[in-house]
């Protein structure tokens, strides 16, 4: 794990190396957290709250992996940049998608 | 601003002497089939490229000539209609994803790019080479696919029909798959590259026309290819362990798969041209001895044109059930992809205004792709519409339209880089004559082949269809003649390149007399490119003072009077003057 005096700009150093403990940590909280949206999944009856609910621990499965695994957090603005890029792009993908899905129902050529 | 009509060359700096022809060069440093496979070297494995997209090229030719044989019939002259459904898929797999893709950005990209912004290497040596590996591996599924027993789905592969097809479409499949991340491995690399090996004095706006098209190519493949990985893949899944995501039958929805492929693969025509256009922008001002006339626009576009492509994939689903709010707002989002292409055409228009202007085969194939490129995007623009598309969508207007983009404009490209750079990465000349011949020929072929197409497209003939009525024929005839003549003029290359590797007079550092640090190495390059670090004085196309990104004076290439030159036979035919204008 990084040091607490560690900027984002300064150069990596050895210590900047993880420790294999916390990437295990990290990988026994993903998985988990994949458990956990099987079993909601399977038993949970949420209702319409399923679908956000389950996204929801998705999102929180990715973040750690792009944090952690991905060294988003010593990545510099560059590499944060593109990683929102890679989001804004798929958010554009959602939205045209959905936008012809939720209009279907009024008419297609 | 103001233009000076000068009538002598005003020459800023000396040009530089010829260098010493170093006794070791990346091609004889090592020898043996070993030291190409286990090569980091950037330019040999653009070379690696050079050849296994050659043959791929070929086998996706031979394909599209038993296409056209066939089509000479009303009724199929060669080929039964099941074999048909898998030649013209076999031509489609091959060219799009063997060659088209990694064509420029894979072989120019990693020859040129490092060259060309004063790096030793790619910035990662060894992922380049894992890419070609990968690339390899991917193509060997694809081919043994369409090859062996075939795939008759067409190239884009969509369900239902994709599932439930008997032919080889999980192999086919697959090898899409992983060669797409041979295209990730290469964008990551070029742009990484970009951001952090240019030379002292290399600032963005003095980077060349082609590294910012390879680095706006380099951005469509990083946020693209992983998207028809995941599509590919889920098809997979349905097809192989029967989980419903686009067969309706079993619950899933087959527009998604259009919506998903379509993502990417819009933008994946971009992939294409971009790198295209990049090589059209360093042949110009060459071959016209000007400055790039808009040199932001051109660089800027690049880049729109990566963002607005990923917004208009949707203009290949109007008539697939997409709603029709959604079909309006696509056929708008694809208007405005044309504004960044026309300036950039607009500015290759007025680079070319008063220059001097010598026609040798890279300016020949390049003024070819002018033309072609501006009637494919203009008739992109008939099936943008969402009116006119209703009546031409799946005939072969878009046939004619696709291929006038991609081959006339991206395979001539090609084309123009190879002969541009063929005596940097070689040290050869190749025979001028013939070189012209085959831009001229390739040019004439190219029109006989696809402006009939156009023709039956309007009329209704729809695509890949083995059988037409009688009164198509006459068009189907002209269409397979050109491909003839098409099919020829590809073949010169294949003979005279090789050729020029044996027999072809050396060829001197710079013999376009070009302003690009590519040109300031010996030809062929050493390993490392620079014996020095190069520093960059001025920007990218300075030929209106006559100097290279160094501030060191052009070289006058060789003229049919300087006898005494040992490349006069091949080499250019006249004198390109040093500058005929002053912008200021």
């Amino acid at each position: 794990m990084t040091t607490d005096t560690h900027k984002p700009d300064d150069p990596p150093t050895m210590h900047d190396v993880d420790k294999v403990g916390s990437l295990f940590v990290v990988y026994f909280v993903v998985l988990g957290l994949a458990v956990a949206n099987i079993l909601l999944a399977e038993f949970g009856h949420l209702g319409n709250l399923s679908l956000p609910v389950q996204l929801g621990i998705g999102t929180v499965q990715a973040c750690l992996v792009a944090w952690y695994w991905m060294h988003m957090r010593r990545g510099d603005k560059v590499v944060t940049l593109t990683a929102v890029t890679a989001l804004f792009f798929i958010f554009i993908f959602y939205v045209l998608v959905l936008a012809d899905i939720l209009t279907r129902w009024r008419a297609a050529i | 601003m103001s233009i000076v009509i000068a009538d002598e060359p005003r020459v800023a700096a000396p040009p530089p002497p010829e260098p010493v022809v170093p006794r070791r060069n990346y091609l004889n440093t090592e020898y043996g089939v070993l030291s190409w496979l286990l090569t980091v070297d950037h330019k040999r494995i653009g070379i690696l490229y050079l050849v296994s997209i050659s043959a791929f090229f070929v086998v996706g030719g031979i394909a599209a000539g038993l296409v056209r044989l066939n089509l000479l019939s009303p009724t199929g002259a060669i080929l039964t209609e099941d074999q048909y459904n898998r030649m013209f898929t076999a031509h489609g797999v091959v060219m799009l994803f063997l060659f088209l893709i990694p064509s420029i950005p894979a072989v120019f990209g990693n020859f040129f790019v490092p060259m060309m912004i004063g790096a030793k290497d790619l910035a990662f040596p060894k992922l380049n080479l894992a890419s070609w590996y990968v690339f390899m591996i991917g193509a060997g599924f694809a081919v043994y696919a369409v090859l062996v027993g075939g795939i008759d789905t067409g190239w884009t592969l969509y369900p239902p029909y994709s599932s439930r097809s008997h032919t080889n479409v999980t192999p086919g499949v697959f090898g899409v798959f992983i060669t797409g991340f041979s295209s990730i491995m290469t964008g990551l690399n070029i742009m990484v590259t970009i951001h952090k090996m240019r030379c002292p004095g290399m600032t963005w706006g003095r980077l060349p026309l082609f590294i910012w098209a390879m680095y706006a190519t380099s951005f469509i493949q990083l946020l693209g290819t992983p998207v028809v990985a995941i599509t590919l893949l889920l098809l997979l899944a349905e097809r192989v362990g029967g989980v419903g995501i686009f067969d309706p039958a079993i619950g899933g929805d087959p527009v998604l798969y259009q919506h998903m492929f379509w993502f990417y693969s819009h933008p994946a025509v971009y992939i294409m041209i971009v790198p295209g256009m990049g090589v059209v922008s360093e042949i110009l001002t060459c071959f016209s001895r000007k400055n790039i006339f808009g040199y932001k626009a051109i660089a800027w576009s690049s880049v729109g044109i990566a963002v607005v492509g990923f917004l208009v994939w949707a203009h290949h689903m109007y008539v697939a059930g997409i709603a029709y709010y959604s079909a309006l707002l696509f056929s708008f989002l694809t208007m405005l992809v044309a504004v960044p292409s026309a300036i950039k055409v607009f500015n290759w228009l007025a680079t070319l205004f008063r220059g001097s202007i010598t026609f040798h085969a890279p300016m020949l194939y390049t003024l070819a792709f002018l033309v072609l490129f501006t009637v494919g995007g203009v008739t992109g623009l008939f099936l943008a519409t969402l009116g006119t598309d209703i009546h031409l969508h799946d005939t072969y207007f878009v046939v004619a339209h696709f291929h006038f983009v991609m081959v006339g404009g991206m395979v001539l490209a090609y084309m123009a880089a190879l002969h541009y750079w063929w005596p940097k990465m070689t040290g050869r000349m190749y025979s001028d004559f013939w070189s012209r011949a085959s831009a001229t020929i390739i040019f004439v072929g190219f029109f006989f082949t696809f402006v009939p197409q156009f023709v039956l497209g309007y009329h209704g003939m729809p695509r890949r269809y083995p059988n037409y009525p009688q009164e198509f024929q006459i068009y189907n005839v002209l269409s397979t003649a050109g491909a003839s003549i098409l099919g020829f003029g590809y073949l010169l290359p294949g003979i005279y390149l090789p050729l020029s590797l044996f027999f072809g007079v050396k060829s001197p550092a710079n013999p376009w007399s070009a302003t690009g640090l590519e040109w300031q190495c010996p030809s062929p390059p050493t390993t490392f490119n620079f014996d020095f670090v190069p520093v960059v004085v001025c920007g990218p196309y300075e030929y209106a003072i006559g100097v290279d990104q160094l501030g060191r004076g052009l070289p006058d290439p060789p003229g049919p009077g300087d006898a005494a030159s040992p490349y006069r036979p091949v080499g250019p035919a006249g004198p390109i003057h040093k500058e005929t204008e002053v912008v200021g």
